[in-house]
């Protein structure tokens, strides 16, 4: 069984981080879970432990629509930085958004393995932790 | 008997000279007067002398001669004569009757002298003047015509610019022409048309006159300056024709072409704003139905009853959110639906006093100053729950961000942007970073600040309300500076009356 050590969410709905972080601790894959409510929290975290591999995150679930920095921002941000982190690290953009623009403009940024629109299950969340 | 002979000599050879009995017949003519007639002395001898004559005199002409001189009188005339070949020739003549013992006429001398080039100049000179005469009342029936002198008072006018600037010819003659100025034209406008006469120089333009009642009229201006020997202008000849219905038609144009332009603004405007909806339903709309329709599947599956309660907890607060969200958006969509609204005309410093009222606790707190100018304009006619509202948002923001360091100090103001009312908005606070968070600024639900009262909707609604009046807001800010709110309202004129 594949075992993730580091898990983060980037999001400001505190409901959706307590019911996704309660849908990853049932599936049992997961060490840690880690939880921002802004962007440049998320950011700021990152820099300063970019040579920490237990303290990176394995994959980073990112909302889009955020106060201070939002999930947009975040990826300028993230693009700069990713070269220098200590450990690969899997963004999915997680976002209640359903409009085609948003999907469109995920593609075009390398570092987004893919968007999730929200509710995340439990099912997509195995099949993911497989895949990393 | 010598000397008379002399004068004979002096006479045919000067003169054309010929002598006709007391019936006009001829009995000798004088080598000038063959000369002339281009007749032999044997075509004329004994031939009646209106045998040159042209026909062109009148009868009463030919009646007053032969009257005068059969009473014994002379007379002097001129006269146009026919040659043998019908060229004509003008004479300036002197008919002498030579009286018998009874005293009455046996011959007539008649002596003459060739006037024909001096004719044919008079009648050429005529001909001009009746030309130039004419011109003048083409030009008169045509055109509005004025003369000034070289200062620019009026010193002729036609009936024409009469008509059209509607004061009488008296009103006019003597008056400086500016008497139909209508103040339009700029004073480089002004500078270059009298820069070009005074030179000698045609001027053309048109031109905005007012007459007398106040009407406007548009003219297309020739001004010809008039030069004396010494080349400098003695007077001006203004030629004008009206063209008040192709101005007045070119404007049309001209608004119809701005309307246009507005329209198609307002449709990309609404565009713009039906995407904004769809990207409001998309994020803050669905947001809190995925955690609903999370929570009711916790629901369902719960491993325990404490689980089962903690979900129920959770449910309310995201329903509340949910309703609150869909609150704001049928109000946003009220606003762009209710372009109808009336407009009020506000007195700034009375509406801001009395929104400053329901923030005396905030003020006096935070020990905030306040500053107000509105005396550029004091008045703003736009609808009054939309400034209050709008004016209470950017307040209360000044407020609520306010800079940990310092005091707060507001200052609110009105100035006027060619015809367009700004408002602003200045505080000392937090500030924004703008290139960071321009493409949100204003949007619903996007707050920038971690405050506990940010909830996204106080800008959005102020632009919503903004742009439904086709007015803009913008902001210019630096974070731990403070914020400058502009709002710029357009069709303002209460102000001004």
């Amino acid at each position: 069984m594949e075992r993730i050590k580091q898990l983060t969410l980037v999001d400001d709905d505190d409901v959706f981080v307590y019911l996704t972080k309660k849908t990853i601790k049932k599936t049992n894959r997961v060490d840690l879970i880690n939880d921002f409510g802004n962007g440049l929290d998320a950011i700021n975290f990152l820099k300063e432990n970019w040579d920490d591999v237990d303290e990176l995150p394995d994959i980073l679930f990112l909302d889009l629509s955020m106060p201070i920095m939002d999930g947009w921002q975040f990826l300028n941000e993230f693009v700069k930085i990713n070269p220098f982190m200590a450990k690969k690290i899997h963004i999915y953009i997680c976002s209640s958004s359903i409009s085609p623009e948003d999907m469109a403009m995920a593609k075009t940024i390398k570092e987004v393995s893919d968007f999730i629109i929200k509710p995340i299950h439990k099912e997509k969340l195995l099949d993911l932790i497989t895949s990393v | 008997m010598e000397e008379l002979s002399d004068f004979k000599y002096a006479l045919d050879e000067s003169a054309i000279v010929a002598i006709t009995d007391q019936k006009g017949i001829i009995k000798h003519v004088n080598e000038n007067f063959r000369k002339i007639s281009k007749y032999s002395a044997g075509e004329l001898i004994g031939q009646d002398h209106r045998i040159i004559n042209s026909g062109y005199h009148s009868k009463e002409f030919i009646k007053d001669l032969w009257t005068t001189i059969a009473r014994g009188k002379i007379w002097k005339g001129e006269m146009r004569n026919r040659a043998k070949d019908g060229t004509i020739y003008w004479v300036d003549t002197t008919i002498v009757p030579f009286l018998n013992g009874e005293g009455k006429p046996y011959q007539y001398v008649a002596i003459r002298s060739d006037i024909t080039e001096r004719k044919k100049g008079e009648e050429m000179l005529t001909s001009t003047l009746k030309e130039i005469s004419d011109y003048k009342y083409a030009l008169d029936e045509s055109a509005i015509v004025a003369i000034t002198d070289q200062n620019g008072i009026i010193t002729h006018v036609n009936d024409n610019f009469c008509k059209i600037s509607k004061f009488s010819m008296e009103e006019l003659l003597g008056q400086d022409h500016r008497i139909i100025n209508s103040g339009y034209h700029s004073a480089e406008f002004i500078k270059e048309l009298w820069t070009t006469i005074a030179e000698g120089r045609v001027w053309k333009g048109e031109m905005r006159n007012r007459a007398k009642d106040g009407t406007i009229y548009w003219v297309d201006t020739t001004i010809v300056p008039f030069l004396s020997p010494d080349g400098k202008p003695y007077q001006y000849v203004a030629i004008r024709s009206d063209v008040t219905e192709r101005k007045l038609a070119e404007e049309e144009l001209k608004n119809s072409n701005e309307r246009a332009v507005g329209y198609i603004k307002a449709m990309e405007n609404k565009n713009k704003q039906l995407i904004d909806f769809c990207n409001i339903v998309s994020h803050n709309l669905r947001a809190p139905l995925v955690n609903i329709s999370m929570l009711v599947d916790y629901l369902d599956y719960a491993e325990d009853e404490e689980e089962r309660l903690e979900m129920q907890r959770k449910i309310k607060p995201v329903i509340n959110h949910l309703m609150d969200v869909f609150n704001e958006l049928v109000e946003s969509i009220q606003v762009q639906q209710d372009t109808e609204i009336a407009s009020d005309d506000i007195a700034l410093k009375e509406a801001v006093d009395k929104i400053l009222v329901g923030f005396s606790p905030q003020i006096e707190e935070s020990g905030a100053r306040i500053h107000l100018d509105f005396d550029e304009v004091p008045y703003v006619n736009f609808p009054q729950k939309y400034l209050e509202s709008a004016l209470t948002n950017l307040i209360s923001n000044s407020l609520k961000y306010k800079s940990p360091d310092r005091k707060p100090m507001i200052r609110i103001a009105s100035k006027d942007i060619n015809g367009k009312v700004r408002l602003s908005v200045a505080d000392n606070g937090l500030g924004i970073d703008v290139d960071m968070h321009k493409n949100n600024l204003f949007k619903i639900r996007k707050t920038f600040h971690k405050h506990k009262d940010a909830n996204g909707f106080g800008l959005f609604m102020t632009k919503t309300q903004v742009e439904a009046m086709g007015g803009k807001i913008w902001v210019e800010s630096q974070p731990e500076k403070g914020s400058t709110f502009f709002i710029e309202i357009e069709g303002q004129t209460a102000w001004k009356e």
